[in-house]
């Protein structure tokens, strides 16, 4: 498994754990806009920011915010990856 | 917290000024007039420029030293309505434009902000809603290089005596956190207008006002941060708001409970010194255990905070213990000064007034225990199972 994917999968883990508890694994793509569709509502946008910052390691005040980077589990991953890039 | 001599120093700068500043603060709170003497005093100390870059005219100072000195204003001025301007002032424009402000938006209000000659405000509240914030009305649509705003803001702190106010607009869905963006906007803006001075209970010498947006016209350049990021914009201001204005209510506390020891060890009555029998002494200890709390939930919270750890909780736990104590400690001195605490002229019932204040902006005690309960997962809803 790669980086990405490994990023993507605890991602997933992350957001099926506390967001769609029971939801099972399958039936959340990656593309699914969890903020248009409700999943994470303004609270949530605030816990998901946190936990990537202490799940991931990114310096959060040192990098541009904006909630389109936490829509999706890819657009998480992304974010991820562009903000601890060295 | 254990200061440095430097943080001491800093704090002992503003103390030092304090008698000058808070000079005629009952009879300013009886007519509501904001001290335009006091904040140019407080403007030479460099304090409004105290947690921004040295490059934009500030100190470059972190935010534990940024509370502490801002505690000791509170502790050495009385004038509790300016020192709530004050806070007011550096957190809702100074701090958003230098966490999210372009480097042309820094250059050009910054400096002006940290002088004191830049006069900030924000706009969140609508007649509406006040802590639903993810419903509000006042919209923001992009028109070319601008955006056009329309809207009414209620209860504007510092709104009528500022030169720009950081108004948050709906730019996307209701109820959407990526729908909202914080706007830098000019109070000389055409179709911007100001209600006349609104009269309240308490901290009189803070102006406040509505905000009327009718079709003011705001260049893109003026966005904080990026469109839609207003919620995030908030929160972090949000954050800060409450670290730096009940700060200075602990230092206010401070000061009322020095007093009251002053009083209470001087005051005779039946034959001994009204401290000395222990229904009041306790009422005194209690108001030492709420200033002693209060201070270390703000700066074990602030140091949390900047070492980049989640405060949600503690966030709404500190806002909500120390707005309650300031009301019962303020309550509480009346008693211990009886009589002549429940007069204007001692200024006691003055602090009463303005300590309610606190229970109610930046969120009220009844919803930040609904935060509370939120994060502690009391309220998670259940969200559709077919993702």
């Amino acid at each position: 498994m790669s980086t990405t994917e490994t990023v993507a999968s605890t991602i997933k883990a992350h957001i099926l754990a506390e967001f769609l508890p029971g939801t099972p694994s399958e039936e959340l793509d990656n593309s699914y806009d969890l903020i248009d569709n409700g999943v994470v509502d303004s609270l949530g946008l605030l816990r998901l920011i946190s936990w990537v910052e202490q799940r991931f390691h990114v310096p959060l005040d040192e990098v541009e915010l904006s909630p389109d980077d936490f829509r999706s589990i890819d657009a998480i991953g992304h974010f991820v990856e562009a903000s601890t890039r060295s | 917290m254990r200061a440095t001599e430097q943080q001491r120093e800093l704090r002992a700068g503003i103390q030092a000024i304090g008698p000058a500043i808070e000079a005629g603060h009952i009879a300013r709170d009886h007519s509501g007039t904001f001290s335009e003497t006091g904040w140019k005093l407080l403007a030479e100390t460099g304090l409004f420029g105290l947690p921004f870059d040295e490059e934009s005219g500030g100190l470059g100072q972190d935010l534990v030293t940024t509370l502490y000195v801002l505690e000791g204003l509170g502790e050495s001025c009385r004038d509790g309505g300016l020192n709530f301007s004050v806070s007011t002032h550096m957190v809702s424009a100074g701090v958003p434009l230098q966490r999210f402000g372009s480097a042309g938006l820094k250059a050009r209000y910054l400096p002006g902000i940290c002088a004191g000659t830049t006069i900030g405000a924000h706009a969140i509240t609508e007649p509406e809603g006040g802590s639903d914030i993810m419903r509000m009305r006042t919209t923001a649509v992009a028109d070319g290089d601008d955006f056009i705003l329309n809207g009414t803001k209620a209860f504007v702190s510092n709104g009528p005596i500022a030169d720009v106010i950081v108004v948050y607009a709906r730019t996307g869905k209701p109820e959407n956190p990526a729908g909202l963006t914080a706007f830098l906007v000019e109070t000389d803006s055409p179709g911007l207008t100001r209600g006349n001075p609104i009269e309240k209970m308490g901290l009189r010498t803070s102006p406040l006002c509505e905000l009327f947006l009718d079709d003011v016209r705001v260049p893109r350049r003026n966005v904080i941060g990026s469109v839609g990021a207003g919620f995030l914009v908030l929160d972090h201001v949000m954050k800060r708001e409450i670290l730096c204005s009940f700060v200075i209510n602990v230092g206010e506390m401070r000061n009322r409970l020095e007093r009251c020891v002053e009083y209470a060890r001087t005051r005779t009555q039946f034959g001994a010194h009204i401290g000395s029998y222990q229904s009041l002494a306790n009422k005194i200890v209690e108001m030492k255990i709420d200033v002693e709390t209060s201070a270390k939930w703000i700066f074990d919270t602030a140091e949390k905070l900047a070492e980049g750890e989640d405060v949600s909780i503690d966030i709404a736990i500190t806002k909500l213990i120390t707005s309650e104590a300031n009301v019962r400690t303020a309550l509480s001195a009346i008693q211990v000064f009886g009589g002549y605490g429940y007069t204007a002229e001692y200024g006691l019932e003055k602090e009463l007034r303005n300590a309610v204040a606190g229970t109610i902006y930046s969120g009220t005690t009844e919803i930040q225990k609904q935060r509370i309960s939120t994060l502690i997962g009391l309220h998670r809803a259940v969200k559709p199972t077919k993702a």
